[in-house]
């Protein structure tokens, strides 16, 4: 009885897998082929739609720009959400709910409202579609994420280690720097690919805070919007390729830590 | 092995000691510093305003402050504001909603759909969660679940652009029904409701998985075998054992997905087509033109962010209420 469950489940478990990875399988196999039409069988195979991604200026310089855009509000995000965390956690205060609600309330916004209210909004401060507007928008959607995984690991630091700090006379400044912040490096560095990957990889928000330059997502719905072709599937290989591996070696990288510092 | 790691921690542990004598020593005594660190510590209540200033701030101006300016803008007859023309309030925009089909229609759709995608999403993953919590060693389950964490830091984008490769007409899906003869022409399945529900169940499927894994992960192995013990049976266990510890995890997992089914884009406009316009292509639609249809545009997108936070916070209501009931 459990174990005709337990193989079904199991086969149940396989069946997802493939679901979750035949689709990502077969658009890498597609950008193989030598042909513009997309659509199987493919009789005849070629890697010069992959070698023509490298040599595309415009597709090299969008993947810069993407970079750079994940990066500068990455850098915000975690600024921000590291002191909110420090804020919140731990601390009794007045309207200290209403705060952290707030603080979640980016992450709770479905996308499309996020990204319309982000535009109005930055049409109110002033800042032109495009580059800037982007950075900002991505780093407010990315704060909560920050904010949430820090306060989970502030959560388990001994607070005699502070205690002790402070009895041998080192300041609040001195005692965050030195004992709360290398504390909080792994889950900082784990926040900061998270937020890394969300930039890289969000849509809606880049097309509607965008200017003419568009960020990778943006150029790969631009290009499918006018047909399907090979060259798609070469560019969108080159960002899944670029994502996963930053994921996996995120998910590597933070699990070593993690033994390391609560073994 | 051991003796490599203590060796390492030690001599990790001197060069802190000697840079207190530089850096963190020079800096506890360098003046201006000190004279700050003064004016700050003054008082807890100075402190604590220091600390906090900013975040509140951050949250008040950037979080909240969009969705404001949003409503604002929702209320007012033109935006932006021509110079010399007064700005009226008016309710107008959310009369529009009501008075066309068009506008409605996607609206209730929208609804149905992500309601309905929720629920095949929960049914989908719940198998799957359990199977990763219960029946599989501790060391596997990280493993199992790292694979199918790959597919989900691919974007939106790419994944929806690999559920049209799977599903059209000379995909995937149709190449492997002709091959064992079981239609002659390809099934039509892009820019159906059928696509669209794939690509969004495609894209939402981790946010529910993980939320169950971890709640059914939590459940102690032991009631399900206190309640085989008491004589119950399978279906019994699940449903009496299983299912009502559960309720936490699937209620945090369906309200996630289906704030994040009714926020998606790119994903409708792609893999569907005109019989299945979703409300954020009608909101979309306000804001390609030219501003003067921004306050219609916010309007709507209150409406539906009004909408979708009232019905999860009902439904997560009802999912407490049944939690406390059951346990009572």
């Amino acid at each position: 009885m459990t174990r005709g469950n337990r193989i079904l489940l199991s086969c149940i478990y396989w069946a997802f897998v493939l679901y979750v990875f035949v689709p990502l399988m077969l658009m890498i196999l597609m950008g193989f082929k030598d042909s513009k039409f997309i659509g199987f069988p493919i009789k005849s195979w070629t890697l010069d739609w992959y070698l023509g991604v490298f040599a595309d200026a415009e597709v090299v310089s969008t993947l810069t720009y993407s970079v750079v855009i994940a990066v500068l509000s990455t850098l915000i995000s975690v600024v921000v959400g590291t002191w909110i965390a420090v804020l919140l956690e731990g601390r009794k205060f007045l309207g200290r709910a209403a705060i952290f609600g707030l603080t979640i309330l980016p992450a709770l916004v479905p996308g499309i409202i996020s990204a319309i209210a982000f535009r109005i909004y930055a049409r109110l401060l002033g800042i032109e579609p495009g580059m800037g507007a982007i950075i900002w928008a991505h780093a407010v959607h990315n704060v909560p994420f920050v904010a949430l995984v820090v306060m989970a690991r502030l959560s388990t630091l001994p607070k005699s280690q502070i205690e002790a700090a402070r009895d041998l006379g080192a300041d609040p400044i001195i005692a965050f720097l030195r004992i709360t912040f290398p504390y909080l490096i792994p889950a900082i560095l784990g926040a900061s690919i998270f937020c890394l990957l969300l930039s890289f990889d969000d849509f809606v928000r880049s097309f509607f805070l965008g200017g003419y330059e568009p960020t990778l997502p943006v150029l790969i719905f631009a290009k499918l919007r006018s047909g399907m072709s090979p060259e798609i599937n070469a560019i969108a290989t080159v960002a899944l390729v670029l994502t996963a591996a930053i994921g996996i070696w995120a998910e590597r990288f933070t699990r070593r830590t993690n033994k390391d510092t609560n073994p | 092995m051991s003796n490599d790691t203590t060796t390492r921690t030690k001599s990790a542990g001197v060069a802190p000691e000697k840079s207190d004598r530089t850096f963190w020593g020079w800096l506890s005594v360098w003046t201006p510093y000190t004279a700050l660190m003064k004016l700050v510590t003054t008082s807890p209540r100075r402190q604590f305003v220091i600390l906090a200033a900013f975040p509140i701030l951050w949250v008040l101006t950037q979080h909240l402050g969009p969705m404001l300016q949003m409503l604002r803008v929702s209320l007012i007859d033109a935006y932006p504001v021509a110079p010399g023309v007064e700005q009226h309030f008016t309710l107008d925009n959310y009369a529009r909603f009501f008075g066309e089909r068009i506008f409605w229609q996607p609206f209730f759709r929208t609804l149905i759909f992500a309601g309905t995608l929720t629920f095949c999403t929960l049914i989908l993953t719940f198998p799957v969660a359990y199977f990763l919590a219960r029946h599989v060693s501790r060391k596997n389950q990280l493993l199992m679940l790292l694979l199918l964490l790959i597919p989900f830091w691919v974007g939106e984008i790419v994944r929806t652009y690999a559920i049209m490769i799977l599903l059209g007409n000379t995909g995937a899906v149709n190449l492997v029904l002709k091959w064992f003869g079981l239609i002659d022409r390809p099934i039509p399945f892009m820019y159906t409701s059928f696509s669209m529900g794939i690509g969004i169940v495609y894209l939402t499927a981790l946010y529910m998985l993980l939320p169950l894994y971890s709640a059914l992960e939590k459940l102690p192995k032991s009631y399900g075998e206190a309640a085989a013990d008491l004589g119950a049976g399978a279906w019994t266990r699940f449903r009496r054992v299983t299912l009502p510890l559960t309720l936490e995890g699937i209620s945090s997992g369906c309200t996630l997905v289906f704030l994040i089914s009714t926020g998606f884009y790119a994903t409708p406009v792609l893999l569907g087509g005109p019989s299945t316009t979703v409300f954020s292509e009608t909101i979309a639609g306000f804001f390609h033109v030219a501003g003067d249809e921004w306050p219609t545009g916010a309007a709507f997108a209150t409406i539906m962010f009004v909408t979708a936070m009232l019905l999860t916070g009902v439904f997560q209501k009802l999912m407490y209420a049944l939690r406390k009931g059951d346990t009572k």
